[in-house]
């Protein structure tokens, strides 16, 4: 086994521990969808919500 | 008259919002747009307008600028 | 302490908890922006220390909702108690603005006014008598200018300093039977009379609002259902050709280049080491995420031009000229709106839905939205259209034009479906002044929606090459894939019952059916899949293919003719969005018989649409139906026989209440 072997070995194992552990991290907190700019908005805070004047009916 | 039949450039006072869904005569009174109130005609097309209720500027559907009777 | 932020629509609010947070959450120059609650630390230099946190509301008119997204606002400052409101008030807006302030006022919560927009009272010359408001609302008044940053120090410190202290109401609604409609509206006229005084004592104005500008000489053009419509046609296609065709195309090249000098240089520093290393490594993280971050300024340019014209006031004028339109296909003017957001992102664009007032439009909006290629579909508009089609800016504004196409057949479907009850639903938009969009609140929003990409790009699309790499290189027993054997590879027995149903839309081998499984855990993985199978990075060396014509690589690998490749790329842009989309639209509809009619109707979409290109296509351009036009044929035809049967059942049972209804009303008289 040469050292690039080794090296590519470390990186590819590190790269995707770091992506998995991103991933599941925001999974844990909350995020359904990883890298949108809108996550923290999604879905919380509206669900419980409903208009006074319940409209269309 | 409505909307539709008034001069553009010209105030008017609001006589009634002439419509039998209470949604629409609540939703138009929180802008401001009730009986007594001025209304000014900016523009108008064959189906909907353009006024000013207040001081904001807000575009109106032809179901709108029938219901509010100057 | 909480401390929250209230006020009417596009008066300012999320620009001044950006500034105090540092946040950058989505602004823009029309009311309807905010659909959620936000909530965020004020940083330390505006609290002196103290902890505070923001909480960014929707804007409302009044405490009583009319929208969803007006019912978040009500019922957050009515009972999650916060301890102080900042009430942001547009200044060019008194006499409306004030209404709800009184509202806020009788809380008992203490409440801190931002007169914002005084930077437009000033040069239209209208001075408001700060002291005197202060005095008659009883409550701390501050000039602001959210823009520019000006005042907002002072609000959060006055707001600070009257945490625990009560707040006492300048005016009281009588005691009266709130289920009295009468007395309530009378109430509320003796509300607004009484915020018509104060405005009058304390406000002077130089230029009459009704006054006619040059503001309204653009509406009139603007608005004009002719004109209006061209221009919002030709500013699209600036939009996408900028972004897909000329700007975002040559930074890519450029970038493209360096990607590609560094998988080739992974390539050979793993020359000596065992291929599947390699293979994982050089084709499956650094190739295929290299393919999706090519497209990144593609992206950006885009984004860069939408914040742009969000930022302007078009967006009110665009909602109030497509509304006829949308009205008569059964959707609102305000459908619009998410069908622009939507060109960034998918679920921003269905949490848009919201500030629809009727149900079944905002659902049927919800539902429709995403036929609008988002942000993550522009790399596979951009593939097809550079490897097929030599880059022709006509693929990429034919995807736009036809998703739009698409959003209005659906919506007569919806209509005839659901029965419509031909309930009159009316329309109106306020017009904001158009003002000059700020260059660097563009940069930052680009900068930051492509930080999202990159981020998205490095994990879910990274994880998922790498998956399907492995996939593709091992088989079922474990073994490395001899080469000519790919077909049992694990991923190809996968995608290949799926490939056998993609037959008669001209695609039907597993590579592509792969390509197209992963795209619904994020589209971008389309052209990362893509890349993985057929060992390409090379995607959007537009000049080159140009040179090389037909004979071009890309094109060669997929063994695609043109036809099917438009199949395809249709396929991918109007069968169902990514899970994360469909999740959104699954809380904003919350009905599972809607959310399943959305699923099949995209789903049904996307593979009539692809199977009439593909069939018709190549009758066109060979003389001849394409394979298995028989058993395609069959299967569009099952799929509008469950729409009529499902739309029969609806109208039935709308019929039957509809009935009931009337039996009620004979049996009251």
């Amino acid at each position: 086994m040469n050292l690039a072997t080794i090296i590519a070995v470390v990186v590819l194992a590190a790269v995707i521990f770091l992506a998995g552990r991103y991933i599941y991290r925001e999974k844990k907190r909350g995020v359904k969808c990883v890298g949108c700019p809108y996550a923290g908005s999604c879905e919380k805070h509206a669900v419980h919500t409903k208009p006074a004047h319940s409209c269309g009916k | 008259m409505t909307l539709l039949e008034a001069e553009v450039g010209k105030t008017y006072e609001i006589k009634e919002i002439k419509t039998d869904d209470d949604e629409m005569n609540a939703f138009l009174f929180r802008l401001g747009c009730y009986s007594g109130e001025p209304i000014t005609i900016v523009s108008k097309g064959k189906k909907s307008c353009v006024v000013v209720i207040k001081d904001g500027r807000y575009n109106l559907d032809q179901l709108l600028s029938e219901a509010v009777v100057i | 302490m909480r401390i929250a932020f209230a006020g009417n629509p596009n008066s300012g609010k999320t620009t001044i908890y950006n500034a105090v947070t540092g946040r950058s959450e989505k602004v823009g120059n029309w009311g309807g922006v905010t659909v959620g609650r936000k909530e965020y630390p004020i940083k330390s230099e505006f609290t002196k220390g103290t902890e505070a946190i923001a909480v960014d509301l929707p804007g409302a008119y009044s405490m009583s909702p009319f929208t969803p997204e007006e019912g978040i606002t009500s019922e957050y400052v009515r009972n999650e108690h916060p301890d102080v409101i900042i009430n942001i008030v547009d200044a060019t807006n008194l006499s409306r603005s004030l209404f709800f302030t009184t509202q806020l006022l009788e809380l008992g919560i203490p409440l801190v006014v931002a007169l914002n927009k005084a930077d437009i009272n000033a040069k239209e010359g209208t001075s408001i008598d700060v002291a005197a408001l202060e005095q008659k609302l009883g409550c701390p008044v501050v000039s602001t200018t959210a823009i520019e940053n000006k005042g907002l120090a002072e609000v959060v410190e006055k707001a600070v300093a009257l945490n625990g202290t009560t707040q006492k109401a300048p005016y009281l609604q009588a005691d009266i039977d709130l289920h009295d409609k009468n007395a309530v509206d009378k109430e509320d006229r003796k509300r607004y009379k009484y915020v018509n005084d104060i405005v009058s004592k304390i406000e002077k104005r130089k230029t009459k609002s009704a006054q006619v500008n040059k503001q309204d000489a653009a509406d009139k053009i603007l608005l004009n259902p002719v004109a209006g419509i061209l221009i919002f046609a030709a500013v699209m296609w600036f939009v996408f050709w900028v972004s897909q065709a000329w700007l975002g195309p040559l930074v890519a090249d450029w970038l493209v280049g360096y990607i590609e000098t560094f998988q080739e240089w992974v390539a050979t520093q793993l020359e000596n080491s065992p291929p599947i290393l390699s293979a994982l490594l050089a084709d499956g993280i650094v190739g295929g995420v290299g393919a999706v971050i090519g497209f990144l300024p593609l992206v950006m340019v885009m984004y860069f031009l939408i914040a742009l014209l969000e930022d302007s006031g078009y967006m009110a004028r665009v909602s109030a000229v497509m509304d006829p339109i949308f009205k008569r296909v059964g959707l609102s003017g305000k459908s619009v709106i998410p069908v622009v957001i939507g060109t960034g992102c998918g679920i921003p664009a269905i949490m848009s839905c919201r500030t629809i007032r009727d149900e079944r439009e905002r659902r049927a909006t919800s539902m429709l939205a995403t036929f609008i290629p988002c942000g993550a579909k522009i790399p596979v508009i951009a593939l097809f259209s550079g490897a097929f089609f030599a880059g022709a800016g006509w693929v990429s504004t034919l995807s736009y034009f036809f998703g739009l196409l698409l959003i209005f057949l659906g919506a007569l479907l919806i209509k005839a479906i659901t029965g419509y009850k031909y309930r009159k639903s009316f329309f109106i938009m306020e017009l904001p002044k158009f003002k000059v969009p700020s260059l660097k609140f563009a940069f930052k929003s680009m900068m930051e929606r492509a930080k999202a990409y990159i981020i998205k790009a490095a994990t879910i699309i990274l994880i998922c090459n790498t998956i399907v790499q492995v996939m593709q290189t091992f088989n079922w027993q474990f073994q490395v894939v001899e080469e000519g054997m790919e077909h049992t590879s694990i991923l190809a027995s996968i995608a290949t019952p799926f490939a056998f149903l993609l037959i008669p839309l001209g695609f039907g081998v597993w590579q592509l059916a792969a390509a197209a499984i992963t795209g619904f855990i994020a589209k971008e993985n389309v052209v990362g899949t893509l890349a993985v199978v057929y060992g390409l990075t090379a995607f959007i060396d537009v000049d080159e293919l140009a040179l090389t014509g037909g004979a071009n690589n890309v094109a060669m690998a997929m063994g695609l003719t043109s036809v099917t490749a438009l199949a395809y790329l249709f396929f991918n842009l109007y069968t169902p969005p990514c899970f994360a989309a469909i999740g959104a639209m699954n809380s904003e509809m919350k009905s599972k018989g809607w959310l399943w009619g959305a699923i099949g109707l995209q789903l049904g979409t996307g593979y009539t649409v692809s199977f009439l290109i593909y069939q018709f296509g190549t009758l066109f351009t060979e003389g001849h139906f394409g394979q298995a036009f028989i058993p395609g044929l069959i299967a569009v035809l099952c799929m509008a026989a469950i729409v009529i049967l499902v739309g029969r059942k609806t109208r039935a049972h709308f019929d039957e209440q509809y009935r009931l209804h009337q039996a009620a009303q004979a049996a009251k008289a």
